[in-house]
């Protein structure tokens, strides 16, 4: 029984993730209310799971990685809601949140490997997961040239040169408002956003099933496309809590890119992630 | 019939003059009509704006004089506006109206309102049943070649009065200028404009301040109709600015009212977001350091000035491909026409061949006998078929000697087919020396690609 309530708790993290974002960027007060609500029954039923899972086994030290994993997602849970009680801020949530519900999520699939029911079935979540971060990786190149052109008409118009002989801007005429550039970059981060979630939600699937178990979450790749999650929810948060733009924007999008390439260029050292014989 | 058109503009005649023949909108269908019962006039119509009046006119002969009607219509002495009139004839007169057309005739070159201005002057005179066949046709190649010119080149892309370029750059700023919020500091009439033209581009809100609060609220009237502003204490300048997208500032203290300082409170409060200020304050109202901040675009009224000047020449630059493209215009106008006046020559050359097949048919059939209805049907789609095969050649011989203007050709193609050589067609006469009465000629016609921007706005 106990492997149905983590499952409803997990489903509750994955609407409370989905929640916090409006909640904590556009500081909308009813996504707010949504998003603890939703993280409260997920607690709980979470804390039923992991106390039935405990008395069933007559023992109350955790044993194996998917205990241990139910239990540490449990504990981020807990640390959001006493922050959340002492400075009512939910604002880590957009980081705590998915994080438990990643957490959660394997063993919430039981104590046995998930097994796709075939070889199409396993290929299509494969292409799904390959183009979901495909798409957030372009989503972010498509922010940090938005951000460069930003920067380039900022100075433009701050140049005051326009036209005539002298200028060597004239070929810039093209170049849409700042404004405009502005919420392209911005729009464009959010679009990559939940492609990257999904995409990195889709590959965790497909590694529960295979034989690395926690090896997995050792590989280089891996890491990386977890720091580049994080990273990209910090570029987020900044941007839309300190209304980041210009310059400043642009350096911390290309530094987020940097982590993009970085993600890319461990294939090279990857056991997961192997593009072709070597 | 001789195309005719005469006039006085902003460089032949000074404003005293000017302002003496100019016809309201409510006079022209009059006006136009009064012109029209001229003996002569056989088709009409009259340009009137601020800074032309024009007629334009399709007249039996090259006698009739139209500057004779300026001076009965608006009762001016002859010798008043004589030496201000510009008279133009036939291939000028379309190349001077494809010109004005194409704003390349304009106070400011480049400006849309004259095209306007042209076809309003020209639905009037078809209301008033002024204009048949040769000025409608003319018109409507006005038109093209117009459209061509703005089409075809950049001659109006960009602004050229500190108000249109003060809106320019907000766009480029902001995009759209919708709901923007705009701060007038200091009432001044440069900044009223300017405002206006944001307001216009969907600004959607208006705060005024001055030291003089009468003034603030005085400025704030101008605007009603438009917007309601919201008039603002100056004590709260700095409380309330932050609120602002667009600060247009011309007060008349001594030093800056916008410091550096002011700029980063303003970002902060705005969370970044970016500031456009439009100083025409002499002395300037913004400190330079506070442009320097990111997020913060401070133009002065050099800068504007700077880049309405830019743009001009720009424009000049454009108005040289520009009349390249009405030449071209002018002379595919020319050919059309010459191909409508020789349709009455090639008109009596297939009535001629005509008859001859009928008058051949009919002794044919004599000969021949009775015939089935395929058998005559056969035989006229045979003679049909010679004639028009024979005629093809002679049709655009006369044809082409029509667009190369080559009189002599299309008279040995007459006589040679026996065709009427009565005037029923014409080919373009040489060029008509200019009215004696004419000051204006085309030697002397000012050139407008290096006219110099004297005025605030892009009318006409």
């Amino acid at each position: 029984m106990y492997l149905l309530w983590l499952r409803v708790a997990a489903i509750l993290y994955a609407a409370a993730s989905v929640a916090v974002f409006p909640a904590v960027l556009y500081g909308m007060v009813r996504w707010r209310k949504t998003c603890v609500h939703l993280a409260g029954l997920g607690f709980f039923f979470h804390f039923v799971s992991v106390v039935e899972m405990l008395v069933q086994a007559h023992r109350w030290m955790p044993v194996g990685v998917r205990e241990l994993e139910s239990i540490l997602g449990l504990a981020v849970v807990a640390l959001f809601f006493l922050v959340w009680w002492i400075y009512d801020a939910i604002s880590l949530g957009v980081f705590a949140l998915p994080i438990t519900f990643f957490v959660v999520f394997v063993p919430a699939l039981g104590p046995d490997r998930y097994v796709f029911p075939s070889n199409g079935v396993r290929m299509s979540w494969l292409v799904a997961h390959i183009a979901a971060l495909l798409a957030a990786y372009a989503a972010l190149g498509f922010s940090l040239l938005a951000s460069v052109l930003y920067l380039l008409q900022e100075r433009r118009l701050k140049s005051k040169r326009r036209a005539a002989g002298d200028s060597w801007w004239l070929p810039l005429d093209w170049l849409p408002p700042l404004d405009t550039l502005e919420r392209i970059a911005h729009t464009t981060l959010e679009f990559g956003f939940p492609c990257m979630t999904v995409g990195l939600l889709i590959g965790a699937v497909l590694v529960q099933e295979s034989s690395l178990g926690a090896a997995y979450f050792y590989d280089p790749k891996v890491v990386a496309s977890f720091v580049l999650w994080a990273v990209y929810v910090a570029l987020l948060f900044v941007r839309r809590s300190a209304g980041l733009r210009g310059r400043r924007a642009a350096y911390l999008s290309g530094a987020v890119f940097l982590v993009m390439l970085a993600v890319l260029m461990a294939n090279v050292i990857s056991q997961v992630h192997r593009y072709g014989p070597r | 019939m001789t195309l005719t058109l005469i006039g006085v503009n902003h460089k032949t005649a000074p404003i005293e003059v000017r302002e003496r023949i100019a016809i309201s909108r409510e006079d022209l269908p009059e006006t136009t009509r009064a012109l029209s019962a001229v003996p002569g006039v056989v088709e009409c119509m009259i340009v009137s704006t601020c800074n032309r009046v024009e007629i334009l006119a399709a007249v039996e002969d090259s006698e009739v004089r139209l500057s004779g009607f300026l001076s009965e219509h608006f009762g001016l002495d002859p010798a008043v506006i004589g030496p201000h009139l510009y008279e133009y004839r036939d291939q000028e007169a379309v190349r001077h109206l494809f010109r004005v057309a194409a704003s390349l005739d304009s106070m400011v070159v480049g400006e849309p309102q004259i095209l306007g201005q042209v076809k309003e002057a020209f639905a009037v005179a078809r209301a008033s049943g002024t204009v048949a066949g040769q000025l409608e046709h003319l018109l409507q190649s006005t038109f093209a070649a117009a459209k061509k010119v703005r089409t075809e080149t950049e001659i109006g892309s960009n602004s050229v009065s500190i108000a249109s370029v003060a809106v320019e750059l907000a766009r480029k700023i902001f995009g759209s200028l919708q709901g923007r919020t705009v701060f007038l500091v200091g009432a001044g009439k440069m900044s009223e404009l300017a405002a206006r033209h944001l307001v216009q581009q969907g600004a959607g809100k208006i705060l005024v301040t001055n030291r003089t609060l009468e003034r603030a609220r005085r400025m704030a009237e101008a605007f009603q109709g438009q917007l309601v502003p919201q008039i603002v204490p100056f004590e709260q300048l700095y409380e309330e600015a932050s609120q602002a997208d667009i600060v247009i500032s011309s007060t008349g203290a001594p030093h800056p009212i916008f410091r550096r300082e002011h700029g980063q409170a303003f970002l902060q409060r705005r969370r970044n977001r970016p500031m456009f200020f439009i100083d025409i304050a002499v002395p300037r109202d913004v400190d330079t350091a506070m442009g320097k901040l990111e997020g913060i675009f401070v133009y002065d009224i050099d800068d504007l000035q700077q880049v309405a000047a830019d743009h001009m020449a720009e424009r000049g630059r454009e108005a040289s491909d520009a009349e390249a493209l009405i030449a071209g215009e002018v002379e595919r106008f020319d050919q059309r026409q010459r191909t409508v006046n020789v349709a009455p020559a090639i008109v009596a050359l297939q009535q001629q061949a005509e008859e001859i097949r009928l008058t051949e048919l009919k002794r044919a059939h004599a000969r021949l006998g009775p015939l089935s209805a395929e058998q005559v049907a056969a035989v006229e789609a045979l003679t049909k078929g010679l004639v028009n095969k024979f005629l093809h050649p002679p049709m655009q011989a006369l044809k082409q000697a029509a667009r190369e203007n080559d009189a002599v050709r299309l008279e040995t193609l007459c006589e040679t087919w026996s065709l009427p050589a009565n005037g029923a067609y014409e080919l373009e006469q040489e060029p008509v020396a200019e009215d004696s009465t004419s000051n204006a000629t085309n030697s002397e016609r000012p050139e407008s690609a290096h006219m110099s921007h004297t005025s605030g706005t892009d009318r006409q």
